[in-house]
C-alpha cells in the first residue's frame, strides 16, 4: 500500500508550512496557495485528503469543495475545511467531512488525517 | 179599424224623443242613472205609441186592448225612475235583486188584474166609449184596485223627485238651470197625470202621455244643454269635495260660487258656516291683509301661511280666471294646498344642513370640494388656513394642481385620473403640496367622486396635514438604515477581525506545537518548556478570541439567530461530553452522565448553541474543581419541557458573586487563579443563549460544596 496523499490548499504561506511539516512524515504532500492553481490541479490528481482553506485568492473554498464533491474522480477524497469563520463554516457541515476552526492545532490535524487515511 | 189624426202628432213627436233619448242614453249606459233612464224612456215610449193606437182605435175591444197594453207601461214607469233617481242622487248601492222584486211586486200584481178586468171588474168598474174633442175616447171608471195602482205610482215618483230636489239644491248655482228642466220635465206629466185621474178638468182624455212631450223635450234640453248624464254632478260632490285641496269658485263679482269641503274647513275653522253666496272678502275677515293683496289680482302663484305658533298651517294659493268662448271673465278660482308638511321638511333640511355646515366648517381635517375639471367649489376654514388663503373667495375657482409641488403634479393628476375612469368610490394619497408663502406642505387625503345620479360631478376629499409625520417617517427610515448599515458594518468588522486574529493564533500554535513535537529538531528541556508555554498561552488567548467574537455577535441581535432543527437529546449529549470526559478524568474528577428516558427521541430547536452551552458549563465545572465529581443530568420534568444539569463538588461561588457572575467581564473573584483565568465572557453568553431559546438558567451554589447550573429548556409540540 503506498503511501498516502494530502493536497494543502493555504493561501497563507506560514500556515501552509505548518500543515506540510505536520503532515509530511505521515503523507505525501502536495500544496498550492492560491484557488485558481487548487482546481487546475484537482482536474490532474486524486488525493485521499484535501485540506482546504476557505478564505482563499482567486476561486474560494466554497467554489472549490463544490467541485470536488460534483467530480466523480474525487468521490473517494476526504475534505478537511479549515476557516477562521464560524458561521461561514456553519453552512458547509454537510459537504466538508471535517470542519476545523482556526487556529488549527497540528497534533489534532495529524490526528485525524491519520484516522481519515486508515479508516479507508 | 184606426183613424189617424192629425192632433195625435204631439203624441208621436213626443214618442219619438222618447225613443231618440232611449237610444242616446243607452249608448251611454255606464254613466250614473243612464240605465234606468233608458230604460224608463223605452217604457214611456211604449206607452206612448199604445195610447196612440188605442185613440186610433175605432171600436171598443180595440180601445181595451191597447188600453190594457198602454198599462203595462204605466204600471212600470215609476219603478225605473226610483232606480234613476237613487242612481243619479249617489244611491246605487241601494238598488239590488231583492229590492227590484220588492219594487215590482204590486206592479205585477196590478198588471195581472187589469188583464182580469173583465172577470173582477176591481181595476175598472166599467169602460165606455165616448166622443170628445177630436177624439173617440175611451171613459173608464176607476175601481178599487186603481187607485191602490195610482197611491204606489205617486209614492215612488214622489220619492224620487224628493231625492232628486234635494240634490239639486246642494248643487252650486251653475248647476241649477239643468235642475229646472229636470223638475220640469218630471212635473209635467205628474201635474197632467193629476188632473186627468182625479178629474180636477172633466175630460176623458189622458192628457199624461201628451205631457210627455214636455218630458221628452226638458229631458233632452237637460241632457244636451247641460250635459246633464255626460257629468253626473254626483262625481263633482265625490270628487271635488274629495279633494284634500281647497277649492273657492267665485263670480265676476268674487262671490262665492262654489266651495268645497277642504276650503270650507281652512275658512270654517275661522268665518262663517254658510259662505255661498258671500261675497270672499266678507268671509276672510280674518286676513284683511290678504284679501288687501289680491284685490286686483286675477291670477297669481304664491305661499301663504295663516295661523299662529303650533297652529300655523301652510298653503300653497293658486288664483286663476274663469272665462267664457269670448274671453270675458266668468269669474276665479281660487285653489289651496296645504304644504305645512313640506314647509317643515324643508325647514328640517335646511336647520339639518346648516348643522352639517358647521362640522364641516369648523373640522380641524382640510374638507373641500372641486368640479370636475380640478378647479375648487369649496374649502373649509382648515383647508383656507392650511395653505394660507384669507377667504374662500381666494381659492374658488382656482385648480387643484396649482396648489402642488411641480415634481408632484405629475403622478398625482394620473392619480386622479384614473380614480375619475375607474370610478373608484374612495383613493387615498400622499403628495406636497405649496402653501401661498411658498412652503411645502405633505398631505394625506382621502377623495371620493361626488355623483349625480350616474354622473360624476366633481371630487371631494377629506385631507390633513402629515408634514410632521412625513418628518418623522423620514428621521426614522434614516435611522433604520443606518442601523441596518451599522450591523452590516460591524458584522463585516467581526468577520475580519476574526480572521485576522485567528489566522496569526494558528501560525504561533502552530509553530510553537511543531516545536514541541521536535519537528525541527530535538529541544532541551527548557525548550521544551518554553514551547510549551506559547502553546498555552496562545490556544488561551484562542479562547478569549473565541469568547469575544461570540459576545460581540450576540450583543448585535440582528446577527443572533438560532438555526432551529429537529434533533435527538440523547445523541447530543453524547456529542457535548465526548472529550470532556478525557479532560476531567486528566484532573481525576469522576464523571458521570444520566439522562431521562422518556424524553421525546427528537426534539426541536437550535442543537449546535445547545451543545455550546452544555460544554460551557462542564468546561467552567471542570476549571473550579479540584477534587471529587462532575455530575450531567439530562431530565424530563413534564411534557412542556426538558433540563440540563451539570452538577459539581468545586469550590462554589459566594451569594455575592451570584448576583453579577451572569453578567459579561465578570467572574467570582475570589475564585480566579492563575491557572483558571478567564475574560468572564462564558456564562453571560450561555445566559443569553438560554434566553433567546425561551429558557432559564438557574443556578444553585454553596462555597466549598459545590455548584449546580439548570438549564430549563422549552418543547415545543407538535414537531416530533
Amino acid at each position: 500500500m503506498s503511501t498516502p496523499t494530502v493536497f494543502v490548499v493555504e493561501d497563507d504561506p506560514k500556515l501552509n508550512e505548518i500543515i506540510t511539516i505536520t503532515l509530511q512524515g505521515n503523507f505525501e504532500i502536495e500544496s498550492c496557495t492560491d484557488g485558481n492553481h487548487a482546481v487546475e490541479r484537482l482536474k490532474q490528481i486524486v488525493p485521499d485528503i484535501i485540506v482546504l482553506d476557505l478564505n482563499l485568492p482567486g476561486v474560494s473554498g466554497r467554489e472549490i469543495l463544490k467541485n470536488i464533491r460534483e467530480d466523480e474522480r474525487l468521490v473517494n477524497t476526504r475534505v478537511i475545511l479549515t476557516t477562521a469563520d464560524e458561521r461561514q463554516a456553519e453552512t458547509l457541515t454537510n459537504e466538508a467531512d471535517i470542519i476545523l476552526l482556526k487556529p488549527v492545532s497540528p497534533l489534532q490535524l495529524r490526528e485525524l488525517a491519520l484516522r481519515m487515511s486508515t479508516k479507508k | 179599424m184606426y183613424t189617424f189624426t192629425l192632433n195625435m202628432l204631439p203624441l208621436i213627436i213626443s214618442a219619438f224623443i222618447s225613443v231618440a233619448l232611449a237610444l242616446y242614453t243607452w249608448r251611454n249606459r255606464k254613466t250614473a242613472g243612464a240605465l234606468p233612464f233608458s230604460i224608463m224612456m223605452f217604457i214611456l215610449f211604449q206607452w206612448q205609441t199604445s195610447y196612440i193606437f188605442q185613440l186610433a182605435g175605432l171600436d171598443l175591444p180595440t180601445k181595451i186592448f191597447w188600453g190594457n197594453i198602454m198599462f203595462i207601461g204605466v204600471v212600470l214607469t215609476p219603478i225605473p225612475w226610483l232606480i234613476f233617481a237613487l242612481e243619479y242622487t249617489g244611491r246605487k248601492t241601494w238598488v239590488n235583486k231583492w229590492r227590484l222584486a220588492l219594487l215590482c211586486f204590486l206592479p205585477v200584481i196590478t198588471i195581472i188584474v187589469i188583464f182580469t178586468n173583465k172577470l173582477h171588474h176591481l181595476f175598472w168598474v166599467s169602460q165606455t166609449l165616448l166622443r170628445e174633442g177630436g177624439f173617440l175616447v175611451l171613459a173608464s171608471v176607476n175601481g178599487s184596485w186603481f187607485w191602490v195602482h195610482a197611491a204606489y205610482t205617486y209614492l215612488l215618483i214622489m220619492t224620487g223627485l224628493i231625492l232628486i230636489v234635494r240634490t239639486l239644491l246642494r248643487w252650486p248655482v251653475q248647476y241649477r238651470g239643468q235642475m229646472l228642466w229636470i223638475l220640469l220635465a218630471t212635473l209635467t206629466p205628474l201635474i197632467a197625470n193629476a188632473v186627468t185621474i182625479f178629474q180636477i178638468i172633466p175630460i176623458q182624455i189622458d192628457l199624461t202621455p201628451f205631457a210627455f212631450a214636455v218630458t221628452g223635450i226638458g229631458m233632452a234640453y237637460a241632457l244636451f244643454r247641460h250635459r246633464l248624464l255626460d257629468i253626473a254632478p254626483i262625481a263633482r260632490d265625490i270628487i271635488i269635495d274629495g279633494m284634500k285641496d281647497g277649492i273657492i269658485v267665485l263670480d265676476a263679482k268674487r262671490q262665492i260660487v262654489d266651495i268645497n269641503q277642504a276650503a270650507q274647513q281652512i275658512i270654517g275653522s275661522y268665518g262663517e258656516k254658510q259662505p255661498i253666496g258671500k261675497p270672499l272678502g266678507d268671509i276672510l275677515t280674518q286676513w284683511p291683509e290678504l284679501v288687501e293683496r289680491y284685490r286686483e289680482v286675477l291670477e297669481a302663484e304664491d305661499e301663504i301661511s295663516l295661523g299662529e305658533g303650533d297652529a300655523k298651517r301652510w298653503y300653497e294659493l293658486n288664483l286663476s280666471t274663469l272665462k267664457d268662448e269670448n274671453k270675458l271673465l266668468l269669474g276665479q278660482v281660487i285653489t289651496t294646498r296645504d304644504i305645512t308638511e313640506r314647509k317643515l321638511a324643508e325647514k328640517q333640511l335646511r336647520e339639518g344642513e346648516a348643522r352639517f355646515r358647521q362640522i364641516v366648517e369648523n373640522a380641524s381635517d382640510l374638507i373641500y370640494r372641486t368640479d370636475i375639471h380640478g378647479y375648487f367649489t369649496y374649502a373649509n376654514t382648515s383647508a383656507l388656513h392650511a395653505m394660507g388663503f384669507k377667504s374662500k373667495d381666494e381659492v374658488v375657482g382656482k385648480f387643484y394642481l396649482d396648489l402642488t409641488t411641480p415634481e408632484a403634479r405629475h403622478k398625482l393628476k394620473r392619480t386622479y385620473q384614473h380614480q375619475f375612469a375607474s370610478k373608484t368610490k374612495n383613493s387615498y394619497h400622499e403628495f406636497p403640496g405649496i402653501a401661498t408663502d411658498g412652503s411645502e406642505i405633505w398631505f394625506g387625503q382621502n377623495v371620493q367622486l361626488i355623483y349625480e345620479g350616474d354622473q360624476v360631478i366633481g371630487f371631494q376629499a377629506l385631507a390633513r396635514n402629515i408634514t410632521a409625520v412625513k418628518q418623522a417617517q423620514d428621521a426614522l427610515r434614516i435611522a433604520r438604515d443606518q442601523a441596518l448599515e451599522a450591523s452590516r458594518v460591524k458584522s463585516q468588522l467581526l468577520s475580519k477581525v476574526s480572521h485576522e486574529l485567528r489566522t496569526p493564533l494558528g501560525g504561533i500554535l502552530g509553530y510553537a506545537e511543531l516545536l514541541q513535537g521536535n519537528a525541527f529538531g530535538e529541544l532541551n528541556e527548557r525548550q521544551l518548556k518554553a514551547s510549551k508555554e506559547i502553546v498555552e498561552s496562545a490556544n488561551y488567548l484562542s479562547d478569549m478570541v473565541n469568547e469575544l467574537l461570540d459576545e460581540a455577535q450576540m450583543s448585535s441581535s440582528t446577527a443572533t439567530t438560532l438555526s432551529e432543527r429537529l434533533f435527538s437529546p440523547f445523541t447530543l449529549l453524547q456529542q457535548a461530553v465526548s472529550g470532556m470526559d478525557i479532560i476531567a478524568q486528566k484532573k481525576e474528577l469522576e464523571f458521570s452522565t444520566t439522562i431521562d428516558p422518556t424524553l421525546p427521541n427528537e426534539i426541536f430547536g437550535d442543537d449546535r448553541r445547545i451543545r455550546q452551552i452544555i460544554i460551557n458549563l462542564i468546561g467552567n465545572a471542570i476549571k473550579f474543581t479540584k477534587e471529587g465529581s462532575i455530575h450531567i443530568n439530562v431530565l424530563h420534568p413534564d411534557e412542556n419541557s426538558w433540563e440540563i444539569q451539570v452538577i459539581d463538588t468545586g469550590i462554589g461561588i459566594s451569594k455575592e458573586a451570584q448576583s453579577y457572575i451572569f453578567e459579561p467581564f465578570r467572574q467570582a473573584d475570589d475564585a480566579v487563579t492563575h491557572e483558571n483565568r478567564g475574560i468572564g465572557l462564558g456564562l453571560s453568553i450561555t445566559k443569553q443563549l438560554v434566553e433567546l431559546m425561551h429558557g432559564r438558567i438557574i443556578l444553585n451554589s454553596e462555597v466549598g460544596k459545590g455548584s449546580t447550573f439548570t438549564v430549563l429548556l422549552p418543547i415545543i409540540k407538535g414537531l416530533e
